[in-house]
């Protein structure tokens, strides 16, 4: 049921300025009717995902001047959705900061721009209608929440600025740190650099206060709907935003980069390219120092680059007492080094990261994409493990055909029909897609029948949209009775009919987009970077699209690639859970690693976050699924290497995990019991 | 409390110590600790003292801030999580500690219909 706004001293500002009406509802909630911009405001806030896309300037747009301002999440777009949700829903009541976050707010559209690009919302009008209701209040209808003695003393550490208990403030982080069914019992403090950020730790164990890091907030954001909310959020305490952390060094001598907590992938990307350096990073809007302690960068460049402590020289921590130390500090224990087996999970990092020295990787001026393309999954994977065996390419991977409709398409629906495009005739299941250099490249040429090239490579990004509408085309049709579809199409005949039949040029794919953003997107496309399918590796924009509209729960893992007919069956058993618990669900991607010895698989659970049933679809696929992954040899599931990206990966994936007993198995229930409930 | 928990069903027939040191307690910043011994599902010993160590040897030692154990306590965070999330640090096997966790539960759903030094 929808639940806005419920407090009737809270609705004068809505019957005195006319800017709405009211109606009971049959629980006696009272909601906001005939007020067309505010339900759909409601309806663009709900959507909201916290992707965190609006927070660092992947378009070349600028970022948002209010965000980069006053650093906390409700300056920004994705902090003033979660702001007018949590405002409607009754979950937080207005303070004169409300104010203030309207009014530093220009309206100026980038956020427009930014969000459009990634997930199709036009955060701009949630923007205008917390504007048009923060101006409709009356004094009396602001609260008052004075300063407390923990914020006295948060203040006295950080400056007066930078730390809060504004419930408005507050509000901003439900859904990515704070779980929504929290309370608003917390602090928010933003430490400059380590030395804050110890002396904050020290006075919040001083005073019995709770702390967790946010750093790009996607991974808690994953968690927050889901059944692991309580496990990975916090549930009152210090939210301790580590954003202005922002320092960000390269040097290309050692070809090193330093990192301070608050730099994302892209920023360290967009630096390191200066100097024709190359990072190991995850998708674009991850802060690096927070993605070394997470997950450990894994990405589709680990089989050359490495993961988890590979990609570091060093790091600046500060443990759960506020020490800061380095790993390059003599005395420190052994700080490489984590329990291994299925019991060793943790829900936190063993310390913050506050700054890191990641390793870079030179660029090459021949380096080029190759996407293989196949109908079954084993093909797929025998070629990809055979390239990394032989330590060819720097970036390998196989992605699904889901991954590649979703990454190159603007929209949700154009999306679907490139899948569906994909699987009815094309008979394009997986891609094998490699970055390598130009002598690799004709090594891998003639290891396989045919390949899909640049210039296709580049019709399909642009002419993604007129490749939906031949759904139903005679062109489609045709293709379907040949042989071998992907061969008449991408080294046959048929493909210089099937490149004019696109159409792609950067006008026609902003035709898509709404009337007044077309011409910022004919300029966008228009950029080389765009269809420069090494740069889209490098730069990982289009991931973010994977949470437009709805979010999703990846699962599963590392396995070790002897175990390749377990590797089948381990994709087997996430198709039964999802399809058994009624969610969308579908293979992400393979990417081996470590000289092809392991891979790294996701498969995801898509799911509506505001639909009830669906959640708990969703939680019941991920207790199940996470049992059953435990049943397989060679696997070690996510669960068991989140928070473990300090550590050597030699130490969290030695020896071979074996299929656990049933004893274990009964133990490992009740873990995952007492760490996210029944489901 | 010895009334309220089932050797079988709660404490599953455990056999086991535990030394819980509960640090930060205001309003001096004192530390103090709580001793459990269970023997064949039967908590023997409840034992509140001031300090950080006790007398007898524990199987495991469990430490954290009074406000992680208040949390517990009431019942916003259970023991597993707090241990998983770095909140209770462990001495002793972390299996072992594991498969106790969920006996342990049925000691704490006891403590907290017990009013003691540690509300506030």
């Amino acid at each position: 049921m929808p639940q806005y706004r419920t407090l009737p001293k809270q609705n004068i500002w809505v019957q005195k300025k006319k800017v709405g009406n009211l109606k009971n509802n049959n629980e006696g909630k009272i909601m906001l009717v005939g007020n067309s911009k505010f339900e759909e405001a409601i309806t663009i806030a709900k959507k909201g995902s916290h992707c965190g896309m609006c927070r660092f300037d992947f378009l070349g747009t600028g970022v948002c001047p209010s965000g980069k301002k006053h650093g906390f999440l409700a300056y920004w777009p994705q902090g003033r959705m979660q702001i007018f949700k949590s405002l409607m829903s009754g979950k937080v009541k207005p303070t004169k900061k409300l104010i203030e976050i309207t009014t530093s707010c220009s309206l100026c559209g980038i956020c427009d721009k930014q969000c459009n690009f990634a997930t199709q919302l036009r955060p701009e009008k949630v923007a205008k209608a917390l504007k048009e209701y923060t101006e409709s209040l009356d004094e009396s209808d602001f609260q008052n929440i004075p300063e407390d003695e923990n914020l006295k003393g948060l203040r006295e550490i950080v400056g007066p600025e930078w730390a809060t208990n504004d419930p408005i403030i507050i509000s901003s982080y439900i859904g990515s740190i704070i779980s929504p069914e929290a309370g608003l019992n917390f602090y928010i403090v933003m430490p400059k650099d380590a030395e804050e950020l110890s002396k904050v730790i020290k006075f919040a164990n001083t005073n019995n206060l709770p702390f967790l890091p946010r750093s790009g907030g996607t991974l808690l954001s994953m968690a927050a709907p889901t059944v692991l909310s309580n496990a990975f959020g916090l549930e009152q305490g210090i939210v301790i935003d580590l954003l202005r952390m922002k320092k960000l060094e390269i040097d290309s001598k050692t070809q090193t980069a330093t990192v301070g907590a608050g730099i994302t992938a892209f920023d360290l990307q967009k630096e390191a390219h200066k100097q024709k350096l190359r990072a190991n990073v995850a998708e674009a809007g991850a802060h690096v120092c927070s993605n070394i302690a997470s997950t450990g960068i894994l990405s589709t460049w680990g089989n050359k680059y490495g993961w988890s402590a590979d990609n570091f020289i060093d790091v600046e921590t500060v443990d759960d007492t506020g020490n800061i130390r380095r790993h390059s500090d003599l005395e420190i224990k052994n700080p490489y080094t984590t329990e291994y087996g299925f019991t060793n999970i943790s829900l936190t990092p063993p310390a913050i990261v506050t700054q890191a020295t990641v390793k870079l990787n030179p660029v090459f001026d021949d380096e080029e994409a190759v996407f293989v393309p196949f109908e079954n999954i084993k093909d797929a994977l025998t070629l990809s493990f055979k390239i990394a065996k032989r330590g060819m390419g720097f970036s390998n991977v196989i992605l699904s055909r889901k991954y590649l409709a979703e990454f190159i398409s603007p929209t949700q629906g154009i999306a679907e029909d490139f899948e569906y495009i994909l699987e009815k005739y094309m008979k394009l299941n997986y891609v094998v897609d490699i970055i390598c250099n130009k002598d690799e490249k004709k090594i891998i040429e003639s290891m396989v029948e045919y390949t899909i090239d640049k210039s296709t490579l580049t019709s399909l990004v642009l002419g993604c949209p007129k490749l939906a509408t031949l759904k139903e085309s005679e062109f489609m049709k045709i293709l379907s009775e040949e042989k071998d579809p992907l061969k008449a199409l991408f080294a046959g005949p048929m493909k210089k009919h099937f490149e004019k039949a696109l159409d792609a040029t950067p006008e026609n794919i902003s035709k898509i987009y709404d009337k007044d953003l077309q011409e910022f997107f004919k300029k966008v496309y228009s950029k080389p970077e765009m269809t420069n399918i090494v740069w889209l590796h490098e730069y990982r924009i289009f991931p973010s699209r994977l949470m437009r509209q709805r979010m999703f729960l990846p699962m599963g893992g590392v396995i070790w690639t002897a175990y390749e007919k377990n590797l089948l069956d381990w994709i087997t058993m996430f198709e039964e859970v999802g399809e058994k618990n009624k969610l969308i669900h579908a293979l992400g991607f393979i990417s081996p690693f470590d000289q092809g010895k392991f891979a790294v698989l996701e498969y995801d659970f898509y799911y509506d976050h505001n639909d009830t049933d669906a959640k708990k679809r969703v939680d019941k696929a991920i207790i199940e699924s996470q049992e059953k992954s435990l049943e397989i040899d060679g696997i070690l599931s996510a669960l068991n290497f989140y928070f473990k990206g300090l550590y050597r990966k030699e130490h969290i994936l030695f020896p071979i995990p074996k299929a656990i007993s049933s004893d274990d198995l009964e133990l490992f229930r009740e873990l995952l019991t007492n760490i996210i409930g029944e489901g | 409390m010895h009334e309220k928990l089932d050797p079988e069903k709660d404490l599953k027939n455990v056999t086991t110590s535990l030394l819980g040191v509960v640090e930060h307690i205001p309003p001096d910043d004192s530390t103090m600790n709580f001793y459990l011994n269970i023997d064949h599902g039967h908590l023997i010993d409840f034992i509140v003292s001031s300090g950080d160590s006790y007398e007898k040897e524990a199987t495991f030692v469990i430490t954290g801030s009074y406000g992680t154990f208040r949390s517990i306590l009431k019942g916003e965070i259970n023991m597993t999580i707090a241990l998983l999330k770095n909140r209770l640090k462990l001495k002793g096997n972390k299996i072992n500690a594991l498969r106790l966790m969920k006996p342990l539960d049925g000691v704490i759903t006891s403590l907290r219909e017990v009013t003691d030094e540690f509300e506030g």
